[in-house]
């Protein structure tokens, strides 16, 4: 069974006891606890041994999207002992500006790729200096933020082709003209269907579509229509192995495909 | 112009060009000169208008600069391409854009001028055919696929546009003529690059008329030129989608994708790089390419002269035939075509069949 969830955030902003409530009977397999302000990042912490998370076989814990630099250190020490325990951590890249505090992460350090407002890590060539300094790294593929930067989802293509090997999780919403996380539309569904063979059937998809309790269901599907789950797959792109639970095996693919720099 | 000390030369475009020179063990002083220059101006332009450009935007630049053929007698054609949301600062943007141009001293374009103001994404991608589709609509798009370069803090508007205007060809063949594989010569494409052409050389008799055979004389060598060889580089990207298609598999779900990156990567290089390409590939071409190149090097050659550009641009037609200048012209563009000549239809290459098949009807 596909490993397909919800970020908290998209269902209970920084809510995230009220968000695993909410999705509670879901038929979600997959979650990304979410703390996108540092001060939300030590409350999570704090509760994550004792949430429920047993309905999901595969969790995540999205990083801080904006924080002072001199607390760059004390972040990324609060969020190693979460990845030594074989959660992976999404990162922006913009984040990151002392890469030795990120490196003993490993593989469970998926790299975002960012929306156009971003100043980096939003095309492949941009995204091949931040897996330079990460070499290690694995990729969470912001499918709105590339077709955002790019609406023919060429840079989508690129992304994929080029670090299809590092790909460990699939972020899926579409992104309104200021860049915020809505509904995904018919429009975005065609769009998303271009490269959807791209992405292999075992890689956990998080929805961070902004979504009422009631609307949890109608989303799993327009994401399943996105991502061509209804229809049959080739079998070059099905290959097994990838994220458990408290597991490592991301990122089980060669590493790079071709240079992209 | 000086160069800012504490800038660097880009080190695009990757030059085909420097490696067939190498491999034909020719000096093409003047194609290389104008490279140099073009990239010494691109960065003198970026260091004194990126600020100026818009986010969602990029200032785009056309014609010999956009070719990398500057030379001392080159002008800026530019236009503010808009890829967003409607803005009313966008006009204020090209306006400053242009004050700052004429404070920089940096030439006009005289009433060739193709751009200038503002270009909408929309009508490039939206009007291609139809009624609506202008000269105007059809040269900006034709030209910005095969001789501009985007300035801006980043090439987002221009890169999304490119790539969509790329796509709307490709999809339209595969999916509106019913294709069973994309990789194949995008008829589209070639039809307007095509058109493109003809509109360029119908519009030079049109010209020649309206404005009393003034500039007639510069005018014929650029259509006979520099005109042509986008043409040239035109045909070679799109024949190119079949003859590196390779081991492609014409039914994967990203096919059409994999061809519209293919083309992304054949117009990102300036024509004279899409034609040495081609040389490089095919060894029957060497000869051909050889001549084909010492002519445009001689072209470049003449239109960097300050002199002999003011006599093109003076010569009336009763003078052409007893004018050393226009001799010179005369004989650069035959030996052009001649070397165009063998290139697409005498050399044994698969280009020969290609443009069997789709050059003429």
């Amino acid at each position: 069974m596909a490993l397909l969830g919800f970020s908290t955030g998209s269902v209970a902003r920084a809510d995230f006891r009220a968000a695993v409530a909410t999705l509670r009977g879901s038929a979600t397999s997959a979650i990304e606890l979410s703390a996108l302000r540092a001060d939300e990042l030590g409350p999570l912490l704090e509760a994550y041994a004792e949430l429920d998370l047993s309905p999901y076989r595969y969790v995540s814990v999205h990083a801080p999207s904006a924080f002072a630099l001199s607390d760059e250190p004390a972040i990324a020490r609060a969020l190693l002992p979460l990845a030594h325990r074989g959660i992976p951590i999404v990162v922006h890249p913009d984040t990151i500006h002392q890469h030795a505090l990120w490196r003993p992460f490993g593989r469970l350090l998926l790299v975002e790729n960012m929306d156009p407002r971003k100043p980096a890590g939003r095309t492949a060539a941009e995204l091949a200096g931040v897996f330079a300094h990460l070499p290690e790294a694995s990729l969470c593929f912001d499918i709105a933020h590339a077709r955002r930067y790019d609406t023919s989802m060429l840079e989508a293509y690129r992304i994929l082709s080029c670090f299809g090997g590092r790909l460990a999780q699939v972020h899926i919403s579409e992104l309104d003209s200021d860049c915020r996380h809505r509904r995904i539309s018919p429009a975005a569904i065609r769009a998303y269907r271009e490269v959807s063979a791209l992405i292999p059937r075992h890689v956990p998809v998080i929805i961070e579509s902004d979504v009422a309790a009631g609307q949890v269901d109608a989303e799993l599907a327009a994401a399943r229509d996105a991502l061509g789950w209804n229809r049959p797959r080739r079998a070059r792109l099905d290959r097994p192995g990838i994220a458990r639970r408290g597991g490592a095996s991301i990122g089980t693919l060669g590493r790079a495909r071709r240079n992209c720099a | 112009m000086a160069l800012p000390q504490q800038l660097t030369l880009p080190v695009d475009p990757p030059s085909e060009v420097e490696t067939l020179a190498e491999s034909l063990r020719a000096h093409w002083p003047s194609i290389m000169a104008a490279r140099v220059k073009a990239q010494e101006q691109l960065v003198f332009l970026r260091s004194e208008l990126d600020e100026l450009i818009p986010h969602s935007t990029n200032m785009v630049v056309f014609g010999s600069l956009g070719r990398y053929e500057f030379t001392a007698e080159s002008d800026v054609d530019w236009t503010l391409l808009i890829d967003a949301q409607a803005d009313t600062q966008h006009l204020d943007a090209a306006l400053a854009i242009e004050r700052r141009l004429e404070e920089l001293n940096v030439k006009k374009p005289g009433r060739e001028r193709t751009f200038g103001g503002l270009t909408v994404s929309h009508d490039l991608l939206h009007k291609i055919g139809g009624e609506d589709d202008t000269n105007r609509n059809t040269t900006q798009r034709i030209l910005l696929l095969l001789e501009s370069v985007p300035l801006g803090s980043d090439s987002r508007a221009y890169d999304g546009v490119v790539n969509n205007v790329l796509k709307r060809y490709v999809q339209e063949d595969v999916e509106g003529a019913g294709l069973d594989s994309p990789f194949k010569v995008p008829r589209f494409l070639q039809n307007d690059i095509a058109r493109y052409w003809r509109t360029v050389a119908v519009d030079f008799a049109y010209k020649r008329r309206l404005r009393a055979r003034s500039g007639w004389a510069l005018r014929t060598a650029k259509l006979r030129m520099s005109r042509k060889l986008i043409y040239a580089a035109g045909l070679l990207a799109c024949y190119a989608c079949e003859t590196d298609a390779g081991s492609a598999r014409p039914h994967d779900p990203d096919a059409v994708l994999q061809v519209v990156g293919r083309l992304r990567q054949l117009v990102r290089q300036t024509p004279l790089d899409v034609v040495a390409r081609t040389v490089l590939r095919y060894p029957a071409l060497l000869e051909a390419g050889a001549g084909l190149f010492s002519a445009y090097d001689g072209f470049l050659a003449l239109l960097g002269e300050g002199e002999s550009r003011r006599r093109l641009s003076e010569l009336r037609p009763d003078e052409a035939d007893r004018d050393p200048v226009y001799a010179k012209v005369r004989d650069l563009g035959q030996r052009f075509q001649d070397a165009l000549t063998r290139m697409f239809f005498d050399a044994d290459t698969p280009l020969r069949d290609l443009n069997r098949k789709y050059g003429v009807f």
